[in-house]
This record gives structure tokens, sequence and C-alpha cells, in this order.
């Protein structure tokens, strides 16, 4: 019998539920009383997640997300500043000493990633690893990854870009220079592409989760079977929430 | 004196420093590494942070402390490394 892992889907949470979420898995899975678990989540409002090292203020325009009411957050990830609009985004959490998964930190990027490509070639996408975190489609970025470990577990999280508005995305995030806005613009639209540009049409969050659920599988040789939160979760998730992601003091904290 | 620097890491990522230090001496009072870079453990960052206080604005002497800060923390960098964080340190003062 293949191993069971535990297949977690929510849509439409807040910015700082969900990585209250992601942080309350990890903990549950460090202490053994969850299987590992991968989550495939939607976020609302739309939101943007900045790498644990970012300086907030220094990479969003905070007036411009109010204005469009535009959730942000500091992730427990370090990486990049994501827009988290249309897109499936999923984490995964196991323990780090869990034969799948490599002691090398790039090497389990390149292989949690390996269930990425898996589950975009079940939508008909070919696509490679790119070290450090990106997976790409003919040359161009559909989606981006973040690690951590911590008490021995790992979790990894990211996003399939299911269609992208790059002018709305960087009208919430700070350039260097205004000047350079539209070239930047320009660039980002040459290097990014997503789900709908590629296939010529919308992919339903739905079909999209059904295809990586497969792609998970197949790459770790294992059973995702629906689940649900535990109560401990939950009530860790609330807790992170409040005492963290939803704070100015965790998100303004660089 | 306030400066801040951004620099990109030679194959790496994009690295933005925030320093505060003394111009008569070269000594840093203070000093914050931002950037899209990954390290591990994440709270390493702010015992980098903490232990190059004082310390002078020289290459060989930044590099040779972040390198040891390193070792006795066990710190692993992705997309960032000793030279890349020395160098975008000295860069705050040009």
């Amino acid at each position: 019998m293949k191993e069971q892992w535990r297949l977690l889907k929510t849509e439409n949470n807040s910015a700082s539920t969900n990585m209250a979420m992601d942080r309350a898995e990890l903990v549950a899975i460090s202490k053994g009383s969850a299987p590992p678990t991968v989550r495939f989540f939607t976020w609302k409002p739309a939101a943007i997640s900045i790498g644990y090292f970012q300086s907030l203020e220094e990479e969003v325009d905070l007036d411009v997300c109010k204005k469009y009411g535009i959730d942000y957050v500091r992730r427990i990830t370090g990486g990049g500043a994501v827009f988290h609009d249309k897109e499936l985004t999923y984490s995964i959490v196991i323990p780090e000493d869990h034969f799948q998964i490599p002691k090398n930190i790039m090497e389990s990027y390149g292989r949690i990633c390996g269930a990425l490509i898996k589950g975009l070639k079940q939508l008909g996408i070919e696509s490679r690893y790119v070290p450090i975190n990106d997976i790409v489609t003919n040359g161009k970025k559909i989606s981006g990854n973040a690690q951590t470990r911590k008490a021995k577990t790992v979790l990894q999280h990211g996003t399939i870009i299911m269609d992208v508005d790059v002018e709305k995305m960087f009208s919430l995030l700070k350039v260097p220079n205004e000047k350079i806005r539209d070239k930047l613009i320009s660039d980002v639209k040459q290097r990014v592409t997503s789900v709908k540009h590629i296939l010529g049409e919308e992919i339903s969050f739905k079909k999209a989760a059904v295809a990586m659920k497969i792609g998970f599988e197949e790459e770790f040789d294992v059973e995702l079977n629906e689940g649900t939160l535990t109560k401990e979760e939950i009530e860790l998730t609330n807790k992170f929430e409040k005492e963290f992601f939803s704070t100015r003091e965790w998100n303004h904290r660089r | 004196m306030q400066s801040k620097s951004t620099y990109k890491v030679p194959n790496g990522k994009l690295l933005k420093i925030f320093l505060d230090y003394n111009e008569k001496n070269n000594e840093i009072y203070n000093l914050r590494i931002t950037g899209d870079f990954f390290a591990y453990p994440e709270e390493a960052i702010e015992i980098i942070e903490n232990k190059l206080k004082n310390s002078f604005l020289k290459k060989e002497i930044l590099l040779d402390k972040i390198n040891s800060i390193i070792k006795e923390n066990h710190i692993e960098f992705i997309g960032l490394d000793a030279e890349g964080l020395t160098d975008g340190i000295l860069m705050c003062l040009k």
C-alpha cells in the first residue's frame, strides 16, 4: 500500500490566515500529530506576500494596496515579493528526515518542483525546474517557490501562475526608479507566463488542483487523501494569525 | 551617517543594505540586511546584523567576520554568500 499523505484545499482565505495555516501545519507535523501534507489554496482578497528578509515598505506601495483592497503579509520563507491574484498556491509540509526529501536544500527544491512539473504536464504544459526557485516553460517563469526548514520539518510553498496582470502587479510594487517602470513591466512580461496564456483558456482552481494532486502523487509515489486541519492546527492557525501574520510588528519588522 | 545600497549578488539575488556608520572611523553602528535571498535558519540574519555592530568597514575584516559567523552558526545561504554580503555592505560607502 502506498504511503498516505493528507491533502487540504482551502480557498479564499486572507493572507494572514494562509500564512498562519502553513505555520500551524509545520508545528503539528514536526510533533508527529499530522501526516505529511500538501495544501492547495487561494487568496481573498488578492494579496502580496514578501519574503522573510525583505523590507515591506521598500518593496510594497502600501497606499496603492489600501486603495485597491489588496492584503499584504510577510512570509516565514525567504525569496521575493509575490502578487497572489489568479493563481493556485500550494504548500507541502513534511519531516526533514522523510526518505523522499533530499537533505540538500537545493536538491529538495528540485524534488518538490518535480511534483509541480508533473502536475503541469497533466494540464498539457511542459516545464522544467530552474535553480534557485523557479519553474519555467518555454523560457518563461510559470511558478516561484520558497522553502524553510524549522523544527526538523520542511515547508515549501509556491505558486502556479494561472493568469497574470503585470501592470496591476507593478502598481503595487515599488520600483527603484519611476522612469524605468515601463521598462520593468515589459521585461517582466517577457519573462513571466501563465497557464491561461499557454493553453489559451482559463483553467479553474478545481481542475488545476486535480492536476497538481496527480503530480504530487506521481513524484512521491504516495496517495493524497483529502482531509481537514486538526483541532490543534485550527487553534494554532488562530494563534499565529493573531500573534504574527496580522500584526504590524511582524509585517513591518524589516 | 546613514546609507543604503542595492546590489545584485553575482549568480544570486538582490541584496538591499541599510547601514548606519561612523564616518570618522568607518565603524558600523547599525546594519539591516534585506533582500529576496534565502538563509537557513532565517533567524541567522539577525545574528549577523548584531555581530557586525562596531565592525570596521574594510573588506578583509568584514569577510573574515561574516565567514566565521556563518561557520559558528551553521548558516546556509542560497542566492547570497559572504563575499556578496561584504560587497553589498561596502557599497553603502560609495
